[in-house]
């Protein structure tokens, strides 16, 4: 397989993923595009490994090793970062433990009550942050991986 | 790191694309060594010179 036709394949693939969150939210079943996307990881893999006309020599190999490795190593300081936001915020919040009586809930203990919505999607803006985080990462990744191919000549013009 | 791959390059009539293909890597890797912008590996160094039938020190000058 030529690699240009596993790039189509692997647009038609991102579509047909697009397809099936849209679907999984329709049906809410967060399964069907949790299996969905490993699946589409693995046919993708698969479709990769059998590209005949790949050139990964040994610049492009340590070109995309130095982006990793940059990209982990910001993305784990943001990282850090957002988790101590979000452990303030949750340590900020009231424990929800009940009052010693019960039958006199005390001024706070009203607040939390009056706040917990059950039918809020509490999981579900989790996993919008998580997205934006996933997002970010292959931002950083993208932005190191354009640095190194430009430190190590991948657009330098022909002297010949 | 300085080289001197260009001249051999040139020595052996051998284009940049020509010089990858026997070597196995990219054209931009030739290039990017002779600019001096990836220092090779010690395997792809050898390997250079062996192609040309010199010595790695001959193609390759170390400047601390």
């Amino acid at each position: 397989m030529r690699q240009n036709t596993f790039y189509l394949m692997a647009g038609v693939t991102g579509l047909v993923e697009v397809g099936i969150f849209w679907l999984a939210v329709q049906l809410r079943n967060p399964f069907l595009i949790m299996v969905s996307f490993i699946i589409g990881f693995v046919f993708l893999y698969v479709l990769w490994r059998q590209v005949s006309d790949r050139k990964d020599d040994e610049r492009a190999v340590y070109i995309t090793e130095k982006a990793k490795s940059r990209t982990l190593d910001v993305f784990w300081v943001i990282f850090f970062a957002l988790s101590l936001g979000s452990a303030v915020i949750g340590f900020s919040t009231p424990l929800h433990i009940p009052p010693p009586n019960p039958a006199l809930p005390p001024d706070n203990f009203r607040v939390i009550v009056r706040n917990v919505h059950p039918d809020r999607p509490f999981m579900g803006y989790f996993g919008l942050f998580q997205l934006i985080l996933l997002f970010l990462l292959i931002l950083l990744y993208l932005v190191f991986r354009i640095y190194y191919s430009r430190k190590y000549g991948d657009w330098d013009s022909d002297e010949e | 790191m300085k080289n001197k791959i260009k001249v051999y390059r040139a020595m052996h009539d051998l284009t940049q694309e020509a010089l990858a293909a026997e070597l196995g890597v990219t054209r931009q890797t030739i290039l990017a060594i002779e600019k001096g912008k990836y220092d090779p590996s010690i395997d792809l160094a050898f390997r250079i010179a062996r192609f040309f039938s010199v010595s790695v020190e001959d193609l390759f000058q170390y400047e601390g």
